[in-house]
């Protein structure tokens, strides 16, 4: 199965080159590929996410309060917990600190909403870990977005508390009430017709789960990782520009029944999902056609779900269903080999 | 080469015959419970609906090629106790029935049941829970059914939805809707409660 | 004839051979009807009771079927026995019947009936017939339980409706959807296959 093993130059462990010593031979390194590698490497890159993501979190703390930083302490632990037991019990190398399960915690808590109890959120890390990423056989080996297949067991296992959200406390007080149960801005939008101004979506000054509010701390986020380069602009735009012309199809057919499109991008997940979902290396396609598709399809459900579907967000199952037709986007938009014939090719 | 296919015939015969003489035996043995079971449970769900009723009659019609049935509950004094019909539509996940009971003056309704859905456990399904059913009784049906969210219901035709459920909430109001709708045009009261 | 170890024709289907999770079939109603334990055993039940009528019956008439035929005459005898069932549980036990639902019906098609006829009981005489039967069926019908408890106890909190888990406990409604099936069925694969992989002289059993 050669043709299916992707290339992840970044991800490779590093070939070591070799001082160049008296003996000329030494300078020819016999080395499978690949040959050339940045300073780049799953450390780093996950620390530098983990950068990013700090300003959704502080929003979300502002916005919920201790409520929100529990949540996002309790998930980052559970899953760092559940990573530590998995591998010590198939005796693999323990990988905790490389960041990249502190990422799930974090991007786990981020799509909670802020009065969901601890102990689920503790079972949703355990199964974003244990059956999103480890079972497959640890980083780089999963299908599927470990967060959001966690977050989506939680939906499925949870129906009721994960649909419970409350108002954020810059609002709660200004009505003089502790927390006031509320619906999310797609919630107000699919039953009762109601918009909310675009201001309040942009600052996160709606209810919602924790990384759903503001949309500016996320754009913070996602324009660092832009500018450090490990995020490849196709996909947050692609994604956007997707459900914006998808969404805007719906608005101008019937601009009082649908939103319009700067609403779908600013509400929901959209953002969250964007900048650091859509974009992560392992779960998305690695060619340039197969990016497309990918952001492309996905930015379609998103807009199908949320107008035509039962449920009123539909991010994280856009994002969960074009994970597993990643594999196969890449196996079909592979680049032709120089020299490689018409028909029967290796694609065919 | 004939031996053998005739063999095949026989034995494939024999084996279908057999089959079918043993299944007639069990049928007619189990038919008659079969058939008392589902007589038993429509009762009981139209005596639910129509609490006075101690007997009911059936009056089916053909409208459109479409068999419309309704069940005349009988009280005690022998008069009408109201007409109970089976709604039946989509809800969120498969359909859902319901056997809606109505008030001999057709403007209210008299009680609803819940007798199929397949609603997610543990929020959709609650519309199969008394709190829920109970919304229904003496609900005005003029103008239609109405359902609102997160308040107390403000007009006599209207009921609170389940919060987390509206879909399934919303289902069960339109099936209720659309099986009134029918009935109160196909079976006029001077003609039902003569 | 052979002489035949009637214990190990019954204690195969036990553990070595228990479907569905050693011998995977029979994993449609496993995954379909076991959302309780009560559904899981009325289940495992019925169809325990298809498989012997129909072990007994392929193994009686096993010399006089013409092999071209023999598939046709085994499902119309399956389908036979299925029917009776169908019918005994709608008459009987209105209630489970309406929460099998199709699922009843559907035995016709379960692989291990089949299978059994074709792999054991067209073979061998009647006696042995009933041992495998009642091994593989009883072995059935403890799998499915086992499932429905399982996932009735976290998607419920209760077990055989006897309330297990106090207040405190959030069902884990999942457990009850079909995701659930399939979730509380790979991990019991994974341990079925883990213990006896620790037992060496079972690992040759396939």
């Amino acid at each position: 199965m050669e043709e299916t093993k992707q290339e992840k130059p970044i991800e490779q462990p590093k070939p070591v080159p070799k001082e160049p010593k008296e003996n000329p031979i030494d300078r020819l390194v016999v080395s499978s590929s690949p040959h050339f590698s940045t300073e780049d490497n799953v450390h780093k890159i996950m620390h530098t996410v983990i950068l990013a993501l700090l300003p959704a979190c502080a929003a979300s703390i502002y916005f919920f309060g201790l409520n929100a930083l529990f949540l996002i302490i309790t998930c980052i632990v559970a899953c760092m917990a559940t990573e530590y037991a998995f591998q010590k019990i198939r005796s693999k190398p323990v990988t905790i600190t490389d960041g990249s399960a502190i990422i799930t915690g974090i991007l786990l808590a981020l799509t909670l909403p802020p009065s969901f109890p601890l102990y689920a959120a503790v079972l949703g890390s355990v199964v974003a870990i244990g059956l999103g990423k480890q079972i497959f056989g640890g980083l780089g080996y999963n299908i599927f977005n470990p967060a959001l297949l966690g977050r989506a067991f939680l939906q499925a296992a949870y129906p009721v508390l994960i649909t419970t959200w409350s108002e954020p406390l810059t609002k709660a007080a200004k009505q003089g009430i502790d927390a006031v149960s509320a619906a999310t801005p797609l919630a107000l939008m699919k039953f009762e017709h109601k918009i909310t101004p675009h201001l309040d979506l942009l600052f996160g000054n709606t209810a919602g789960s924790l990384g759903e509010t503001s949309a500016i701390a996320i754009i913070l986020g996602g324009l660092y990782l832009r500018y450090k380069g490990y995020i490849n602009w196709k996909m947050p735009l692609g994604y956007f520009g997707s459900i914006a012309v998808f969404g805007g199809i719906f608005w101008l057919v019937n601009p009082l029944k649908y939103p319009d499109p700067l609403f779908h991008m600013l509400a929901g997940g959209a953002m969250l999902g964007a900048w650091f979902m859509v974009t992560d290396m392992v779960t998305t396609p690695t060619t340039p056609i197969g990016q497309w598709i990918f952001v492309i399809v996905a930015g379609f459900l998103v807009v199908i779900i949320r107008l035509l579907g039962g449920l009123p967000e539909g991010v994280m199952y856009s994002i969960l269903l074009m994970n597993a037709f990643t594999p196969l986007i890449n196996r079909h938009t592979r680049p032709k080999v120089f020299g490689e014939g018409g028909q029967g090719g290796l694609t065919g | 080469m004939n031996k053998k296919v005739f063999k095949m015939i026989l034995v494939l015969s024999l084996t279908g015959a057999v089959s079918g003489g043993i299944l007639a035996k069990v049928f007619h043995f189990a038919d008659p419970l079969i058939q008392e079971n589902k007589r038993r449970e429509l009762r009981e769900a139209i005596f639910v609906v129509l609490p006075e009723a101690k007997d009911y009659q059936t009056i089916e019609k053909e409208i459109n090629k479409e068999k419309i049935t309704v069940y005349k509950g009988i009280d005690a004094n022998g008069s009408s106790a109201g007409i109970a019909f089976i709604a039946d539509g989509g809800g969120f996940q498969g359909n859902i029935r319901i056997m809606v009971g109505l008030n001999t003056d057709y403007l209210k309704l008299k009680g609803i049941k819940i007798l199929e859905q397949n609603e997610t456990p543990g929020l959709g399904n609650r519309i199969k829970e008394p709190e829920f059913e109970g919304q229904f009784k003496s609900l005005e049906i003029k103008p239609k059914v109405e359902y609102i969210k997160y308040r107390k219901p403000e007009k006599p035709n209207q009921i609170q939805a389940i919060t987390g459920a509206t879909i399934s909430s919303d289902a069960v109001v339109k099936n209720i809707n659309n099986a009134v709708e029918k009935v109160l045009k196909n079976f006029p009261s001077e003609e039902i409660l003569k | 004839m052979a002489e035949y170890n009637l214990w190990h024709e019954f204690k195969k289907g036990l553990w070595q051979e228990i479907p569905p999770f050693r011998i995977a079939l029979g994993m449609c109603p496993a995954l379909a009807v076991t959302n309780s334990a009560t559904n899981g055993i009325a289940m495992g039940l019925a169809t325990f009771f298809v498989l012997l009528c129909a072990n007994i019956s392929v193994s009686a008439i096993r010399k006089i079927v013409p092999s071209q035929v023999r598939i046709a005459t085994y499902v119309v005898i399956i389908a036979l026995y299925v029917t009776v069932a169908d019918m005994f549980l709608a008459a009987m036990f209105p209630p489970i019947s309406k929460a099998l639902g199709p699922y009843v019906p559907l035995i016709v098609v379960n692989c291990i009936i089949l299978g059994r006829a074709e792999g054991f009981a067209q073979k061998h005489p009647i006696v042995p017939s009933i041992m495998d039967a009642l091994g593989i069926g009883i072995g059935f019908t403890l799998s499915l339980a086992l499932m429905g408890s399982i996932r009735e106890l976290l998607g419920f909190g209760s077990i055989l409706d006897i309330k297990l888990l106090g207040n405190w406990f959030e069902p884990w409604i999942i457990m009850i959807l079909p995701a659930g099936a399939f979730f509380v069925f790979g991990f019991l694969v994974a341990i079925v296959n883990y213990l006896s992989s620790k037992k060496p002289a079972e690992t040759h059993g396939h």
